[in-house]
């Protein structure tokens, strides 16, 4: 009788904790493009999260506070349009999703942030969109660079390369640049370069001249184009045809996949980009956790990652480090932990962010990525000579 | 600013010519056939589309043109035999919404097909001509001299042939040139052949110019419609300089008021011409008995 009592104890016991080592399911959410114009940035953010949760739950799944996770991502295709954006959050959190990554367009953030303000259960790690005014560093953080870094890094060509005067296109329906538009032109007026002038087109325009003439007729050194690749792409080529001869300068993240199906490569030939660094960047400046990715992503989907997929890969990698920090899932212990998140406290980090006052990683919820400038040469961007990263991250 | 006027003059009539083109064909349809065509959008989306695809794959670009707008012929003759035929007895209402339907198929099979991400055929016409007052791409001035050939070649169609007396009678009373022994289904066809072939060969000029995915007709078509009201349904002389207004006018309003007004200066244009003469710039006015 005492052996059988022994037995069966044991026999529980061991039942016990076989249920304990079966993962729980933990759902993420994403509000990405991953259709219609913008999906050639948001279709590889979404995969790269996938790719990312996958490999998670292959090693057993997320460790939390000893319970392990399985994790999935449920998608949010936003469209890049603030009302399918708001639709498709709505969406997630009736399915009790309580982390949600992005969204990519400059559209759609300002359009969820209430909605997500007023949420004290729900975090947002922004991955994409520029836009002003969509951190409250409580419970939405971003480690994509805010519109004033994008602006930076063209205020610091500028400088640098000791241009006198500049002309400068804006998408108008691009909320980030527009928002930013009054500041960058201060900015530019304050570092001694004079602006000539100021145009705004908008996505899906295909005739530039009206503005080109006028711009051209002012004749800055330099034209400064905001926006997105296809219309960037047209406008390099009006110009060139209206007879502009001075630096076209980029700000815009632009794979050269989508840049030369909009131009023939050497018509970009010499054409700057000033942005954060992206993900291409990364690759050539050999940085082990890009070259990791871009062979994994590869493997997976037989083709290269976009320029995005680091903030994607960024972001999965800060949030699940803050859970496992935080030892909960609960969205307000998360958050806090972000609050307290260094540079150096998260692994396979792409970006090299600049740590803020103590290391940390967020100030008022925004991180710091670094922007560079790449010139167009034969059919892709590439680093000016003797470019180099300072590393900050683990890698 | 006024040294600018002859470069912002040449820059409107280069963009109403592609406005012009695009026009030709739907305001031919509509004409004569009553048909809102929305998815002229889209056979002229087709018609870059089919040249894309033909270049791809070696084909010289100028052979790829004729080949590419006369599938496109095809592809507007099913159109209207699938979409619009059979429900022509039904009224306007009934035609509108078969015509969203064709158009929202049409750009979710190129999307299938294609993709929905832009491509690009590289202009078979390099070069800039420069003046000291202006200057032009070759391939604009191409494209302007395609715009009034086309403009021609209908022009000697509806008026010099057999077939457009038969075009002209049926747009003016279809039931009088039926009794007039006109087979109105061969008429019907050979219009929106002649329609689908303007449409088509826009696409392919155009698609040399600006990038090419499945949407990209819907921009060019709804300017389409504003010329139409402007020039007078129908006419196609009216297209043809409704074109040019509408180019000229849209790069004047963001050359000398504002490049964010562009499009509000088209729509105020609209609205005063359907104030002031509502059946177009060249449209004559209807009298009911």
């Amino acid at each position: 009788m005492k052996m059988m009592k022994t037995l069966l104890t044991a026999a529980t016991f061991l039942s016990a904790s076989a249920v304990g080592s079966f993962a729980e399911n933990l759902t993420l959410g994403e509000l990405h493009p991953v259709t219609g114009p913008a999906s050639f940035y948001g279709l590889v953010m979404s995969q790269t999260l996938k790719l990312r949760a996958e490999q998670t739950n292959e090693k057993g799944g997320l460790d939390v506070g000893g319970t392990k996770y399985t994790l999935s991502i449920a998608t949010g295709d936003d469209q890049a349009q603030a009302t399918k954006g708001v639709a498709a959050l709505r969406k997630l959190m009736t399915d009790d999703v309580h982390f949600i990554f992005g969204p990519l367009a400059s559209a759609v953030a300002p359009a969820v942030k209430p909605i997500i303000d007023k949420q004290t259960d729900l975090l947002q790690i922004i991955d994409g969109s520029i836009a002003d005014g969509v951190v409250n560093g409580k419970n939405s953080f971003r480690v994509q660079a805010s519109a004033d870094t994008y602006n930076n890094a063209v205020l610091n060509y500028l400088t640098e390369n000791k241009v006198k005067s500049v002309a400068v296109m804006t998408d108008r329906s691009h909320q980030g640049f527009v928002m930013s538009e009054k500041r960058m032109g201060e900015s530019i007026e304050k570092a001694g370069v004079k602006v000539t002038g100021l145009e705004h087109f908008q996505i899906g325009d295909t005739d530039f001249s009206a503005q080109l003439t006028n711009l051209r007729a002012s004749m800055p050194d330099a034209l400064v184009l905001r926006g997105y690749p296809g219309e960037g792409a047209l406008i390099t080529k009006q110009a060139e045809a209206l007879g502009f001869k001075g630096q076209i300068v980029w700000e815009m993240g632009a794979p050269p996949s989508t840049v030369m199906k909009n131009i023939p490569s050497a018509q970009m030939d010499g054409v700057t980009n000033c942005i954060p660094r992206m993900m291409a960047d990364y690759v050539r400046l050999n940085v082990p956790n890009a070259l990791k990715l871009q062979e994994e992503f590869k493997k997976k989907y037989g083709e290269d990652p976009g320029e995005n997929a680091s903030f994607s890969n960024d972001a999965f990698w800060i949030l699940t480090t803050a859970m496992q920090k935080a030892g909960s899932i609960k969205a307000p212990d998360v958050a806090k932990a972000l609050t307290e998140m260094k540079v150096t406290d998260v692994p396979n980090l792409i970006i090299q962010y600049q740590p803020y006052e103590n290391g940390l990683l967020f100030k008022d919820g925004q991180a710091n990525p670094p922007s560079a400038c790449q010139v167009w040469k034969g059919e892709s961007w590439q680093n000016p000579p003797g470019d180099k990263i300072e590393m900050t991250t683990k890698n | 600013m006024l040294e600018l006027l002859p470069q912002q003059l040449v820059n409107g009539l280069a963009l109403g010519s592609s406005y012009a083109l695009i026009a030709l064909g739907l305001t031919l349809v509509f004409g004569v056939l009553q048909i809102p065509n929305f998815p002229h959008g889209e056979l002229y989306m087709l018609g870059a589309s089919f040249t894309y695809v033909l270049v791809a794959y070696g084909m010289n670009f100028w052979v790829a043109v004729p080949i590419a707008s006369l599938a496109v012929v095809i592809v507007g003759i099913l159109l209207d035999q699938v979409g619009y035929r059979r429900i022509d007895t039904g009224g306007n209402l009934s035609l509108m919404i078969s015509a969203l339907a064709m158009s929202t198929v049409l750009q979710q099979v190129a999307t299938l097909i294609w993709g929905a991400e832009p491509h690009t055929t590289l202009s078979p016409l390099p070069g800039v001509l420069r003046t000291a007052y202006f200057s032009i791409g070759y391939y604009q001035m191409l494209i302007f001299a395609a715009t009034i050939a086309c403009w021609l070649f209908v022009w000697v169609v509806l008026h010099r042939s057999r077939l457009g007396l038969a075009i002209r009678a049926m747009s003016q009373n279809k039931m009088a040139a039926q009794l007039m022994g006109i087979d109105l289904i061969w008429i019907r066809i050979a219009t929106f052949a002649i329609g689908a072939l303007i449409g088509g060969f826009a696409g392919s000029l155009l698609g040399a110019s600006f990038p090419i995915y499945p949407t990209m007709g819907l921009n060019p078509v709804l300017k389409a419609f504003v010329i139409l009201v402007i020039g007078g349904v129908g006419n196609l002389w009216g297209a043809i300089v409704g074109g040019f207004v509408l180019g000229i006018l849209e790069i004047l309003v963001s050359a000398y008021i504002s490049s964010q007004l562009q499009d509000i200066g088209t729509f105020a244009v609209l609205v005063i011409v359907l104030i002031v003469r509502p059946n177009g710039l060249f449209g004559r006015a209807e009298v009911l008995r």
